[in-house]
């Protein structure tokens, strides 16, 4: 069979590049010359990249895990029918019947992401192809007021963490009487371990721009600002290129596709602050200065950039407007709960067999979408419980699971939706550590504004470091309670009034792991440095050596290939824990 | 090496060059830095007297930008960056192991160092580069290395110093796979 015959969709997001997507390409095109070879952006099934998939006269296939390694074997396959390759690789194929693995796609609900991992990001006509700017040309025969009620009816709330309603926002401006008003896109994505805007922005540009027109159109802005995180370049590069092709069509610009509406959109890079991701911060940002949050009232809406009325609006909330605009808000709203409209893409990692991006009617439960679609853990041992929502969010444990991703449900535990971070942890995670490590992130990138914000983190994280030292006493854990009130109630902006979450919920769901690094001086999960030793089981040692070769401070001694000879010198050992990511009989007893 | 010896060498024609793409009104501030960092690896001070000369924008506000987000850098940097993730999901699969162990092939002990002595690398951390399935992980100049441990950061260094042909502060010894 000709290689000209197939057709080979290769995953380039920034993880699947990460994973080898180039070589792999690069293979393929040296291999089979004459396939057709696209590049797709990542479908958020992180957990399989490189993907492959393979449109040929047998039939679709869906490759994972592919390296340069896999790529004769699969062409081999297709072209020359020899054997094919392992079952771990297939995903899909039409001669098996669907696996688990599949499942990952199956269970979710698609709307913001319904074409990311589908079309190529810098193709314009793809885009089009799959209803594309169909929204656009439905609303330029609305008015702005209809526009906005069909929002309303889809019952969507902000996906960038507060969870406002959309349409409510939106009137405040549109009843602004203004020649000029703003709006940007937020695609600051500060949340640490979150990354469904990256992937929005990346795979699928014109999705989000056509959400900007509509939120545009609705609130009377000509001028948008997108605003974009600095460590995403392939997003920067790829809404730059739809910019420019939007541009040339006339989807952007002065009379947009023949009517009077007028609407450009510029790019800002983000410079590394997360307090930017705030509103009133990122505003001022724009404008050049620091990015401080400053009091409101006046809103935004009323009096925001360059003192015009604004409206801030995050990137998968954007993303959703399009298809609301084509299927109708009643549509969006027939997913999810009373209290929580639509679907919403949350990014799993962690401690999860299989991470990516999960798409999923608002209500489902929490455990669903990690034992179901996740797959449950990675390693085999057991999950402890999840953190939502970052540095803002909460820690729940896994007896919690069966908690709805609602946002009233999910306040109760004192966890949050937030802007979708969902990450994963085992009982090799340390609740003490995981706060400290929380509280260091938002003392450092407290802007300094507020006392209680600037100083309070701080003594915070003095007394989480106190205690993962087993140097702190009980009394502490009161002191901690006190600074996480006082830090809420006294913080201007949401950074501090949310900062102390994960504190309060380690707190609440694991208050035996503080006690056990205060009273018994001991960290259960074995990740306090100050608290845990390393040895050697040397019954269990087959005397491979590699903990000598990975340790970095020579702590390490033995004869190479004689069993039971290695020992750990305590006094070198600074506990880094590199020998026990090494040791494959796992004899390295970590206590 | 030391690091004064890697200072940039700053041509005010190209900083004058931004000046005109990108503007000089205190909106462009971030934008300007941009340029200069992403030429230089960091914000040479003769570089930001250029900016003010040439600008509207005071000294107070470019220094007041420049020192507020945490993408700018005033001390010289190293021929290549390695960036390491310490977002949530490489944090809780051991980030910090990454940094021991590049710390230590980079033989840089001193906690206020993050370049090497030969100004070969200058390790950064950073806070999530939005591959988090791939955690934990490091970026070298553009490329993202996902799902390595301490011994798999080592064995990446080696291999982008032999593809560039930097040597190695000679670290006391090898390590695993090399
Ligand atoms: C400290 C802080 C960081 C934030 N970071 C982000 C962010 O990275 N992305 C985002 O969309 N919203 C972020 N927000 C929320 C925004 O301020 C704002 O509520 C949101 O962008 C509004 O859009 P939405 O209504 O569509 O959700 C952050 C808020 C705070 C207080
Ligand atoms: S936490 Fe490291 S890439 Fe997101």
């Amino acid at each position: 069979m000709n290689a000209a015959a197939l057709e080979i969709i290769i995953g380039e997001g920034t993880c699947g590049i990460a994973a080898g997507a180039v070589e792999v390409t690069e293979a393929f095109k040296a291999e089979a010359p004459t396939a057709k070879i696209r590049a797709v952006s990542c479908a958020g099934m992180c957990h399989q990249e490189v993907l492959v998939e393979v449109n040929s006269p047998k039939g679709y296939y869906k490759y994972g895990k592919v390296t340069k390694k896999e790529v004769p074997q699969i062409l081999g396959f297709l072209l020359k029918g020899e054997s094919q390759l392992a079952e771990e690789f297939v995903l899909v194929a039409p001669e098996v019947p669907a696996t688990e693995a599949n499942g990952y796609m199956t269970q979710q609900t698609r709307i913001a992401l319904r074409n990311v991992g589908l079309l190529d990001p810098t193709s314009l006509e793809e885009y089009e192809a799959r209803d594309g700017y169909k929204a656009l040309r439905k609303i330029l025969g609305l008015t702005p007021q209809e526009v906005i009620n069909e929002v309303k009816d889809s019952g969507i709330r902000g996906r960038g963490g507060a969870g406002f309603p959309s349409h409510m926002k939106w009137s405040f401006a549109a009843a602004q009487q203004n020649d000029t008003k703003y709006l940007i896109c937020n695609g600051d994505e500060g949340d640490p371990g979150a990354f469904m805007d990256r992937s929005l922005l990346e795979g699928d540009p014109h999705n989000v721009i056509e959400g900007m027109l509509i939120a545009a159109y609705a609130i009377g802005a000509t001028h948008g600002y997108a605003y974009i995180r600095a460590e995403y370049p392939l997003a920067v590069k790829n809404f730059g290129l739809a910019i420019k092709s939007a541009t040339a069509k006339g989807y952007l610009g002065n009379n947009i596709l023949g009517s009077s509406f007028n609407f450009e959109i510029k790019i800002k890079e983000g410079a590394g602050a997360f307090v930017c991701g705030e509103e009133t911060a990122l505003m001022a940002s724009i404008e050049g200065e620091r990015g401080m949050p400053r009091r409101r009232p006046p809103f935004p809406a009323v009096k925001g950039l360059f003192g015009k009325p604004t409206i801030i609006n995050n990137v998968e909330t954007l993303s959703n407007l399009p298809w609301i605009l084509n299927n109708g808000g009643k549509a969006f709203a027939a997913y999810g709960t009373e209290d929580s409209k639509g679907t919403k893409v949350f990014a799993l990692a962690g401690a999860i067999k299989r991470g990516g991006l999960v798409e999923v009617p608002m209500g489902t439960k929490v455990g669903d979408v990690i034992y179901g679609i996740g797959g449950g853990s990675a390693s085999g041992r057991k999950i402890k419980g999840a953190q939502l929502g970052g540095p803002s969010g909460g820690c729940i444990p896994a007896s919690l699971f069966d908690t709805p991703i609602e946002y009233a449900a999910l306040q109760k535990t004192g966890a949050i939706v937030g802007s979708g971070g969902m990450i994963v942890f085992d009982d090799k995670t340390c609740m003490v550590d995981l706060a400290k490590f929380f509280l260091q992130f938002t003392q450092l990138e407290s802007c300094g504004k507020c006392t209680f914000c600037r100083i309070g983190t701080l003594r915070m994280k003095e007394l989480l470091t106190l205690i993962s030292e087993g140097k702190a006493k009980l009394e502490d854990l009161d002191l901690l309670e006190e600074l996480c009130v006082k830090i809420v109630d006294n913080s201007l902006c949401a950074l501090g009034g949310t900062a102390p979450n994960p504190v309060l919920t380690t707190l609440r769901y694991f208050k035996e792991e503080y006690i056990a690094h205060i009273v018994d001086h001991r960290c259960p999960a074995g990740k306090c440095k100050a608290l845990i030793t390393h040895k050697v089981i040397q019954s269990d040692c087959t005397g491979c050596s590699l903990c000598e070769k990975a340790c970095p401070t020579d702590a390490i001694t033995g004869e190479p290939k004689v069993a039971h000879s290695y020992q750990i010198d305590m006094a070198k050992c600074i506990n880094c824990s590199m020998c026990v990511e090494v040791c494959k009989p796992n004899c390295i007893l970590v206590e | 090496m030391t690091t004064s010896s890697l200072e940039a060498n700053v041509e005010p024609e190209l900083v004058k060059q931004w000046i005109t793409e990108l503007g000089g009104g205190p909106s462009s501030t971030v934008p300007l830095l941009q340029a200069i960092q992403g030429k230089y690896g960091y914000l040479p001070r003769k570089a930001m007297d250029l900016i003010v000369e040439h600008t509207e924008i005071t000294g107070r506000q470019i220094y007041g930008v420049a020192t507020f987000y945490a993408q700018f850098r005033l001390r010289p940097v190293g021929r290549y960056m390695i960036k390491v993730c310490h977002g949530t999901a490489c944090h809780v699969q051991g980030a910090d192991r990454l940094n021991t162990a590049l710390r230590h092939s980079l033989n840089i002990h001193d906690e206020a160092q993050d370049t090497a002595e030969n100004g070969s690398y200058t390790l950064e951390n950073v806070a999530c580069v939005g591959c988090c399935s791939q955690a934990p992980l490091m970026v070298i100049g553009k490329e993202v290395i996902g799902n390595i441990n301490g011994a798999g950061a080592q064995k990446a260094l080696r291999k982008h110093a032999r593809g560039v042909q930097e040597v190695l502060p000679k670290a006391e010894k090898q390590s695993v796979n090399s």
